[in-house]
């Protein structure tokens, strides 16, 4: 044994050996992580304000889309109104005409123009832009897909789809069959 | 020299006996705050760093082999919490410069010892698997084969480690 090794050990139980006379300490007793605690500490607080943010980004994605739709959070009010207007539209055929694709597609562009338009303004203040993006697509397609479109009016030119869409006819028919709106008043067509 | 595990060794433990590990708390305590103090810069941080030692192992005491040497396994955990803590200390010294910039310095705790000691200063300069090889071997009086079971490492690192950390001591000493 060399002289750095032997005076190795003579200094560390110089220093190390009067240790053996201390009071040894109360074991500090291990922290248990409870279910709260892996909550909002660590690793499980970034997983919990992922999920949050996650939930609070789809809900608003789904008001804003709803609204952008429809322009409100009712669904069923745009159906109504395309029922509406298709049912306009048929009305409003000459005789011996064909299609009213043209009639409903304009119709859906201006409302849907107009919906978004107001999706828009509701996103910028609630929180941002992502509505925007959001209310013109829908308001277009949703036109296009519940006014039937050309192509659609093509491939199906008179099937009927329920007993009240019955073949047509040049009689004026009511719209409104429980009476809450007037009558359409057709003026022939040269 | 007689080995520092003889007397702990002759217990029996039972993993995952709470009452098991409580005794094994008590029989191992002192050598454990040795390694310690011989590897960091103070006694406060050694026995903040043993009581973290006991934490990490009573955490995994149901894990642990009847067939391992029970302080080998326990001076592991110490080592890899000096590791751990030494690596932390450099980002704290940064701060503790700032705050005590402007203020006379500290003097030394009379109650350590180790730090009036040019060789336990010399040791706790050296990186710290070296130093750690140093006491095993030199205070607690394990064999290469024992440190080399304790640290996981094969028995040449360990010889290795021994004879890079005498180096280095006989160059600050001055040897």
């Amino acid at each position: 044994m060399s002289d750095l090794e032997r005076e190795l050990e003579s200094e560390l139980r110089r220093v190390l050996d009067p240790l053996a006379a201390l009071p040894i300490p109360d074991r500090r007793q291990a922290s248990r992580r409870t279910a709260a605690r892996a909550l909002v500490g660590g690793a499980g607080a970034a997983l919990t304000v992922k999920v949050l943010t996650g939930v609070a980004v789809a809900a608003a994605a789904v008001t804003i889309t709803g609204a952008a739709t429809t322009g409100s959070l009712n669904p069923a009010d745009w159906g109504q109104q395309v029922k509406q207007q298709v049912d306009t539209c048929k009305a409003e055929l000459a005789s011996g005409q064909h299609g009213i694709g043209d009639c409903v597609s304009s119709f859906a562009s201006q409302h849907g123009s107009a919906v978004a338009s107001s999706a828009r303004q509701h996103a910028h203040g609630n929180d941002g832009a992502p509505g925007a993006g959001n209310g013109n697509g829908n308001g277009n397609s949703n036109g296009n897909a519940n006014g039937h479109s050309k192509d659609k009016a093509k491939d199906h030119p008179a099937t009927p789809k329920s007993a009240s869409a019955a073949a047509p006819t040049l009689e004026p028919e009511p719209i409104d069959p429980a009476g809450t709106h007037q009558p359409v008043s057709i003026s022939p067509q040269p | 020299m007689e080995s520092i595990e003889a007397p702990v060794e002759r217990e029996r433990y039972e993993p995952g006996s709470e009452a098991d590990f409580e005794r094994l708390y008590r029989n191992t305590y002192h050598r454990i705050l040795g390694t310690l103090i011989a590897l960091l810069r103070d006694r406060a941080t050694a026995e903040d760093c043993a009581q973290e030692t006991f934490e990490r192992a009573y955490r995994n005491w149901h894990t642990w082999r009847p067939d391992a040497p029970v302080e080998a396994w326990l001076h592991r955990i110490a080592i890899n919490v000096a590791i751990s803590d030494r690596r932390h200390q450099r980002l704290r010294q940064a701060g503790e410069m700032i705050r005590r910039l402007g203020r006379p310095a500290a003097g030394p705790d009379p109650s350590t010892l180790a730090e009036r000691s040019d060789l336990i200063r010399a040791i706790k300069k050296l990186p710290t698997k070296q130093a750690a090889a140093l006491v095993l071997r030199h205070y607690h009086g394990y064999s290469n084969r024992e440190i080399a079971s304790a640290l996981g490492v094969p028995e040449q690192t360990v010889a290795s480690r021994l004879a890079a950390a005498r180096k280095q001591l006989q160059a600050v000493l001055g040897r």
